[in-house]
Parts: structure tokens; C-alpha cells; sequence
């Protein structure tokens, strides 16, 4: 039995939850987080005291506040190393983090790792996402929380899911209702999925409340409607709206988007449990389960851990916490199910690369994901197929994934400073102050 | 365009060498199925750099053949077949110290001597052409007829105008003789039967061919940044370390070794290499290795501080024990035409030699004498079948 740690990546529910687990259970941790405060996306804690609170149900805020206690009493045990970007792991078994305050890249020797890397929002193209003013839900919602700011001007929320409630919601709270919340699916035709919500009751009764709070507002929440394409008018936008066989433009200063929550791609790497370092994953980037549930999946991906380091036993219990989370989200699924409208050629897919439509039906049909990659430059900016390989994979469902890009692991999976890791391992180790950039990872 | 009289022919392996040896097949008029065992370019065509640069080679019959292949290069993007995707540029070699300016000049005279045009340069003339050079750069040689070519962009590009049968992820395991003779080739999935068959299967041709341990795996690992300018080349050249050179010029260590170059890529990023690691054929980079090129390619240039890499990889050059590539009919089985070990040069190589081994496999003579790397040099040792 060794006494090395533990590397948790990722702050958020999940993470925090394995992180306690683990030191609960006697085994030192090394928790690391890129943002410069824990929470995650659902605690996303204000840049300042003074910046007003978000809407959001007592019970998140509890459970934020157990797993902060947590922390704070597990102390020497876990290792909290904010502004600190988990890496990859490398060709020589090392955890690479790079900590960007120090501007250093360094490597761990975990006994074992458990990626709570959380999930990236899921957004089908059309013409004119990639417009100033348009912005995904859960950004605008990150800016909300950070800053306590609502974008300004007249707003539209679009697109499907639950989070379309949520943010309309703390937006009308925040002072700027949205001009409406268009949902593609049509939940009310779907009594069956509602009916099997209802199992979920602190779930159920957090969309209630969203729901009141828009209907006092008099926001319209219209189903069954889609948007087709975007353009600015001016300081504005015109975005064109289909709704069954109508079509309506609606003028706004913002439009938010969101079609859901994606699992795994946030690094690309996947579980194993024989190599030399087990990696195991945790919370909305194994699966979506939601919030309460990622806490719970947090735990049991620590007691799996433990298990697999001979450490504990494999169960902690949490196993119907997990199924009843499934069961909700399998009927939000079937709830707001509706296939996007198929993009136009016109229609951007990968930002990085300023790459459309039109230049993925120019390559080959046959081609392979990692013809689509290296031929189609998709997925090869600086996000590295993070934001798009889930497009053009709906584009192309022919494409044999099997022949995909890289038949290794990769790294970094996130941009890191040329400076910081060329000092990595620097027998000089000279620290260089030339550097300057930004520490989002967009 | 062909006739049931004209001869199939089998390509193994669709990197560089293969797509370009089935493009000319097919122009020539034979029938063509190119076998692939994962995807186009999966091997060291879609994970290397792409110098077609006479600078960086060895005096003998490798400068001799790179001042060919790249002007086949100018040819067959004038032609049309390569349009836009060969791009001229210069090499800066670039020496830190006397051995390695000394190094330059007997180099640099190699060069002039083969016909290569050859511009020396102060230290001040390098930092007008260069700015932001490194201090510890204390003269270079430029060449400013070199060019640039990336892999899997010329590999599509030849399949995509010659459009032969491809069969992706069918590894071939033997070939089928019949008596001396090629008669096709053995997959997973079955036989193909053929009257020709050329190997250009990189790595994977050693197990196919029969001539021994001849083949070495030899990696590099590479990093790519994020983009310094929109578009266009951030530089004006290519930067390469006096000591590449003299990794090529056969300098072999045990420890990792790391012939800088840096490659300003038509997109504004940067390419970064690279290592050279003896008989080591994993895909996976490390941090230590990376990293050492890094600081190599800061000392080099400093402005690199601002960047940041965005991908690391590796690819594996296919290195034969004498030095030179083998291209040419079998020694001992009819029909059969290998073309493999470029190393770190295949791409510069890759459409010329492709070009070659297509007329080899029908039977006529190539433009361009390559007797010198036929494997008639080899002992035959056990063709697998
Ligand atoms: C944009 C968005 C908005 C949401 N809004 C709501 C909502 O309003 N209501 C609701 O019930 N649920 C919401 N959810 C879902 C809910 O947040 C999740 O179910 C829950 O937070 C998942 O917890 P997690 O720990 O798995 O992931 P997260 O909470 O996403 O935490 C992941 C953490 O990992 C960090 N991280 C990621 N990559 C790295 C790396 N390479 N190195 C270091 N750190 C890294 C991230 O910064 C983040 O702090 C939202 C999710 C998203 C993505
Ligand atoms: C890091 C690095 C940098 C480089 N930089 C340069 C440079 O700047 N300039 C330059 O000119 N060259 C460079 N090279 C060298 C160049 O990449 C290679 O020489 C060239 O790509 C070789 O092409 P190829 O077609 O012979 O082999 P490969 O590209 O390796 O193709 C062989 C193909 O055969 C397939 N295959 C293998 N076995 C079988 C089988 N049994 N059945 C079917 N298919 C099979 C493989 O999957 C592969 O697709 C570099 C190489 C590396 C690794």
C-alpha cells in the first residue's frame, strides 16, 4: 500500500464528493480545479460579495455548503489546488497539471485518478450561432452567477431542456425577463415522461418553481418551435423562428442557446481500471445525472477507487440515489426529444477552424472520422474537437468512429502556455515572465 | 479509362507513397486497389512534419533525390494535381557556435555543389529576415528554394483525383505467390488476387517483404500552437537547429535526440519538432521530451513564449539500417515492388517515389534512376505467404 495521493480534477459536485470520500476514508488527495474558486458549474460562486445572489432552490445551496464544510474539516487530507489545469496524462504515466498562477507545469505520480471534469453543453449549429450576441444558456448563466450581470436588452432563450427554464428564470429574477423561452420539443405531448418525473420530487418542484417565476413575468414558454437561423440587424439581432408551419423572426440584443448537456467530451479520456494509473470517471462527465446525483457519484467512484487500490470495499451505497437520477433524466430526455433542424451548407460547425457545412460534404463520403479531421481540419483548433466533434459526428453518422483521429491518448487536453511547459522538468528551471494569457480554457 | 486487359495492381499501405503510387498507376491505366490497414494516413504521412527541403539532406544520392522530388513537387502543383498545396518557402539553417557555423559552411558548400542555390547569413542579416531570432544564433545559411507539403493533405488529394478501390482498416497479412510470382494479397478479410502488388506499407512492410531487420522504427514526437496570426506564415522561413544536421548526417545517440525544427504553417501556427527515438514505435508523447524540444525552440526563438500548444503527437519514421530508402522490384518474387524507408524524408520523397514504383510495378523504367535504392542490396530472407 502506497502513500500516494489520490488526483481528483475537477471542484464540482462530483469532484468534491469524491475528494471527501477518499479522505474520509484515510487516502491523501490532490484536488485540483482550473477555475480560482470550487463549486462547478451549479456553484458557480460571485467574482465579489456584492454581487447579487441567483435565483435557485435552498437545497443546492445547503448541499454547497455541506461539501465546503467538508472540505474545510477533511484540511491536510486534500490538497486543493485552484487555478490548476489538469493536462493529460503523458507517454511516461505522469498526471500533468499545469498551475497557472506559478505558471508551471508539473507532473503527479497519483496512485490512481477520478476525472469530474463536468459536461460541455451541447449546442446544434444553425446560420449565425457564431454571432456576437448569441451565447450559450449556461455562459450567460456563468455571467449571471459571476457577476451578478444579466446580458441587457431584449433577450430569447431557445433551444431544449430544462436549463432553458432555469436560466429564463434567474434571468426574470435578475431584472430582464426573456422575450420568451422556445422549447424544440413538445413536453406536453408526453404525458408518460411527466408522469414519470413526478418520482423526482425536489426536481419537479425546482421546474415549478422556474415555471411560476416566468408565468409571473408573463414570459411565454412556446414548444414546439426551433430556431432556423440568425442575423444582425445593427446593434441586434433578427432570429428566424419555426414553429409547426409558421415561421416568425423575433428582434432581440441577445439569444441564448442550449440543447442539453453532453458527458465525456470534456477531456476525451475514458476509464481504465488495468493500467498502471486507474482512471476512473465521476459526476455530469460520466453521465448526466444532475447535480444532487453528481455529489452521490462522486462518492461511489471513490469507493470504486478505494477498491480497485485495495483500500475499502467497492460500495457505498449510493447505488439508488444513481438509478433514481437515471430514471428522471432518462424521461427529461423522452420529454424534450425533437430532432434539430439539418444545418445548411452555410452553417458554421467548427468555430476554431472557421469551417462549415459545405466544406464537410466536400470531403469524401466514406471518409473516416480521422479523414474528417486531418483532411477536414474538424476538430483540429485549439479545442480540439471539444465543441464540435459532437456535430460533425451527427453530420456524418457513417463515419467509422473506430478510425478515429488518434489512436492514443492525447495531451494536452487543454492549451497550455508554450513557456510553462517547456520549463516542465527544466534541470534550470527558470521561470519565464514573459507570458501573458488568458486562463479561460476557451 | 481502363480495359479488362489492363493489370490490377495491389498498393499495401495508403500514406504518402502509396495514394501517390496509385494515382499514377491509375493515370497510366491499371486497374487499382489500395489496402489500407487502418485509414488513409494513418501512419507517419499524418504525423511528421512536411519540409520538402533539399537543405536538410544528406550530400550523396539523398540530396540528389530531394532536388527531384521537389521539383516534381513545382511540377505537379503547376499541373494542377497538387494546386495549392505545395508552398515555397525558405530554410534557415541555424548554427549556435563555431563547430556548428563550420558544420553550416561544409554544408552549406555541399549544397551549392549539388546546384542548390545558397545565401550565407550574419547574425545581423538573420535577425532583419527573422525578427525576434534568439541571441544564441550566430549565423545561418538560408535556402530559399525549399518548400513546404502537409501529409495527408497531399495523400487525399492524390486519392481523391485518382479515386482507386480503397479498403480501409483491411491490414494485409502475406502475400500469395504462385510459383516466383506475386498473385495478390491476404487480408483479414479474405484475398485479393492481383498481377502486381507494391508494398508501401511504412513500418509495416518488414514483416511482408522478407529482407531481414533492415527496417528500424525511429520516432519523433512533434507540438503545434495555437495560432500566431490569423493566417499565413508567422515567419519567414523554416527554421532548422545546425544540429538536426547533424543528427542526419548520422549522429546517433541513445538518449532521445532532438534535431530542432520549427515550421510556420500556412494557418499561422506553429509546428514544433522533434525527437528522435531508435527502435521505439509507441504513439504516445511524453512531458520530458516535449518539453526539451520547447526549450530548444525558445532558445531558437523566443516569441514562442506567447504561444500555446494546443496538440502534441508522434509519428514513426520507417529507417533503414543503411541509411537509404528501398524502392525497387523484389529481389526474389516476380511482380512485387517494395517502396518503403523515407525515414524523416518521405514526404519530400513521397510523390516522386510513388511515381517511380508505379512505372516499376508496370514493368518500365522510372524517370528517375533509383537503382541506387533498389533491394537487390538485401539478402533475401522469408517473404511471409
Ligand atoms: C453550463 C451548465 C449549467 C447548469 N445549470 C444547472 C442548473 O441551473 N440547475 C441544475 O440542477 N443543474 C445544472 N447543471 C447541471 C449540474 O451543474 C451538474 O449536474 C453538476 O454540476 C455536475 O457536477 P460535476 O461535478 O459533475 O461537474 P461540474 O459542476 O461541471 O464541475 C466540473 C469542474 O471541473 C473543472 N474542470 C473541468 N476540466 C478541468 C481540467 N482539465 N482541469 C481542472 N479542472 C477542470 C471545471 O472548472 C468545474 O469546476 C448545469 C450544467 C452546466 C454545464
Ligand atoms: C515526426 C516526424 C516528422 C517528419 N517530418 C518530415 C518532414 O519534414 N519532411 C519529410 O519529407 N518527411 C518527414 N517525415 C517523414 C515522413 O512522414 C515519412 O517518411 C512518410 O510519411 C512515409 O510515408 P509512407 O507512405 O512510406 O509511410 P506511412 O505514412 O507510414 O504509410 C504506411 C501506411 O501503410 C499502412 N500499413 C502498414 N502495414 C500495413 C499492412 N500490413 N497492411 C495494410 N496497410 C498497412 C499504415 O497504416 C500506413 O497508413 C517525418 C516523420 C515523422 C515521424
Amino acid at each position: 500500500m502506497s502513500d500516494a495521493p489520490v488526483l481528483v480534477v475537477g471542484a464540482g459536485p462530483a469532484g468534491l464528493g469524491a475528494a471527501l470520500a477518499l479522505a474520509q476514508a484515510g487516502v491523501p488527495v490532490v484536488l485540483t480545479e482550473q477555475r480560482d474558486a470550487i463549486g462547478g458549474a451549479i456553484h458557480r460562486q460571485p467574482a465579489s460579495p456584492q454581487v447579487p445572489k441567483v435565483l435557485r432552490p435552498a437545497r443546492h445551496a445547503r448541499s454547497f455548503a455541506m461539501l465546503a464544510a467538508g472540505l474545510a474539516a477533511a484540511g491536510g487530507r486534500i490538497d486543493l489546488r485552484t487555478s490548476t489545469v489538469f493536462l493529460g496524462l503523458d507517454g511516461a504515466d505522469n498526471a500533468l497539471i499545469d498551475d497557472r498562477r506559478r505558471q508551471r507545469v508539473e507532473a503527479l505520480s497519483p496512485a490512481g485518478i477520478i476525472l469530474a471534469t463536468g459536461a460541455v453543453e451541447k449546442v446544434h449549429p444553425f446560420p449565425g450561432w457564431e454571432l456576437p450576441g448569441v451565447m450559450t444558456a449556461g455562459g450567460a448563466q456563468v455571467l449571471l452567477k459571476e457577476t451578478g450581470r444579466a446580458p441587457d436588452g431584449p433577450v430569447l432563450v431557445a433551444g431544449s431542456g430544462p436549463l432553458l427554464l432555469a436560466v429564463a428564470a434567474q434571468l426574470a429574477a435578475a431584472g430582464n425577463p426573456p422575450v420568451a423561452v422556445l422549447e424544440r420539443g413538445r413536453p406536453w405531448r408526453r404525458p408518460t415522461a411527466l408522469a414519470a418525473m413526478l418520482a423526482s420530487p425536489a426536481n419537479v418542484a425546482e421546474g415549478v418553481g422556474y415555471a411560476a417565476r416566468l408565468l409571473r413575468h408573463g414570459v411565454p414558454y412556446v414548444t414546439g418551435a426551433a430556431v432556423t437561423a440568425v442575423r444582425t440587424q445593427g446593434d441586434d439581432l433578427d432570429v428566424m423562428v419555426r414553429h409547426g408551419a409558421a415561421e416568425r423572426t423575433y428582434r432581440v440584443r441577445h439569444l441564448l442557446v442550449h440543447d442539453g448537456l453532453r458527458a465525456g467530451a470534456s477531456t476525451g479520456i475514458t476509464e481504465t481500471r488495468d493500467g498502471p494509473v486507474p482512471v476512473l470517471l465521476a459526476g455530469d462527465g460520466r453521465e448526466i445525472l444532475g447535480a444532487d446525483a453528481a455529489v452521490a457519484d462522486g462518492r461511489r467512484a471513490a469507493a470504486e477507487m478505494l477498491a480497485l487500490l485495495g483500500r475499502g470495499a467497492a460500495s457505498a451505497g449510493d447505488e439508488q440515489t444513481l438509478g433514481a437520477a437515471r430514471r428522471f433524466q432518462a424521461a427529461l430526455a423522452r420529454l424534450c426529444e425533437a430532432p434539430p433542424p439539418s444545418p445548411p451548407p452555410e452553417t458554421l460547425v467548427c468555430r476554431c477552424e472557421g469551417l462549415r457545412v459545405a466544406d464537410l460534404d466536400h470531403l469524401r463520403p466514406d471518409a473516416s472520422m480521422r479523414e474528417l479531421r486531418l483532411v477536414g481540419r474538424f476538430g483540429m483548433g485549439p479545442c480540439q474537437g471539444r465543441f464540435c466533434g459532437a456535430s460533425v459526428a451527427a453530420l456524418r453518422p457513417d463515419a467509422d468512429p473506430s478510425l478515429k483521429a488518434s489512436a492514443v491518448p492525447r495531451w494536452p487536453v487543454r492549451p497550455v502556455s508554450l513557456a510553462s511547459l517547456a520549463g516542465f522538468g527544466d534541470p534550470a528551471a527558470r521561470t519565464n515572465p514573459r507570458i501573458h494569457q488568458d486562463t479561460e480554457d476557451r | 479509362m481502363h480495359s479488362r486487359s489492363s493489370p490490377h495492381v495491389v498498393v499495401v499501405g495508403a500514406g504518402i507513397v502509396g495514394a501517390a503510387a496509385a494515382f499514377f498507376l491509375e493515370a497510366a491505366g491499371a486497374r487499382v486497389t489500395l489496402v489500407e490497414a487502418e485509414a488513409p494516413a494513418a501512419g507517419a504521412t499524418g504525423a511528421s512534419d512536411g519540409a520538402v527541403s533539399v537543405a536538410s539532406k544528406r550530400p550523396g544520392p539523398m540530396m540528389a533525390l530531394a532536388l527531384e522530388a521537389r521539383a516534381f513537387y513545382r511540377e505537379l502543383a503547376a499541373r494542377g494535381v497538387l494546386e495549392g498545396l505545395f508552398h515555397p518557402r525558405s530554410t534557415f539553417l541555424l548554427a549556435r557556435g563555431d563547430e556548428e557555423a563550420s558544420l553550416l559552411e561544409r554544408h552549406g558548400a555541399d549544397l551549392a555543389a549539388a546546384g542548390e542555390r545558397v545565401v550565407a547569413r550574419s547574425a545581423v542579416d538573420l535577425r532583419r529576415l527573422l525578427p525576434g531570432l534568439g541571441a544564441s544564433v550566430t549565423a545561418g545559411i538560408e535556402v530559399p528554394d525549399d518548400g513546404h507539403a502537409i501529409g495527408y493533405e497531399i495523400t487525399a488529394r492524390f486519392l481523391a483525383r485518382s479515386r482507386p478501390a480503397l479498403r480501409r482498416a483491411t491490414p494485409v497479412r502475406a502475400l500469395k505467390l504462385r510459383g516466383d510470382r506475386v498473385a495478390g494479397v491476404v487480408t483479414a478479410q479474405g484475398e485479393i488476387a492481383a498481377d502486381r502488388v507494391i508494398v508501401a506499407a511504412g513500418i509495416g512492410s518488414a514483416v511482408l517483404i522478407g529482407l531481414g531487420d533492415v527496417l528500424v522504427p525511429r520516432k519523433g514526437q512533434m507540438a503545434v500552437t495555437d495560432r500566431a496570426q490569423p493566417s499565413g506564415p508567422a515567419i519567414g522561413g523554416h527554421l532548422m537547429a545546425a544540429t538536426y544536421l547533424a543528427a542526419k548526417r548520422g549522429i546517433s545517440l541513445d538518449k532521445p535526440h532532438i534535431g530542432l525544427v520549427i515550421d510556420p504553417l500556412v494557418t499561422g501556427q506553429f509546428l514544433i519538432g522533434g525527437s528522435r527515438e531508435e527502435n521505439r514505435s509507441d504513439r504516445r508523447t511524453d512531458a520530458a521530451t516535449i518539453a526539451a524540444i520547447l526549450r530548444e525552440a525558445l532558445d531558437f526563438y523566443p516569441p514562442l513564449a506567447g504561444r500555446r500548444v494546443i496538440r502534441t503527437f508522434a509519428g514513426i519514421r520507417t529507417a533503414c539500417r543503411d541509411g537509404l530508402p528501398i524502392v525497387g522490384p523484389h529481389p526474389a518474387v516476380d511482380g512485387l515492388v517494395v517502396a518503403t524507408g523515407f525515414e524523416g524524408d518521405g514526404i519530400c520523397l513521397g510523390p516522386l517515389m510513388g511515381a517511380c514504383a508505379a512505372r516499376l510495378a508496370l514493368g518500365e523504367a522510372p524517370a528517375t534512376d533509383v537503382s541506387v535504392l533498389s533491394p537487390r542490396r538485401f539478402a533475401v530472407r522469408e517473404v511471409a505467404q
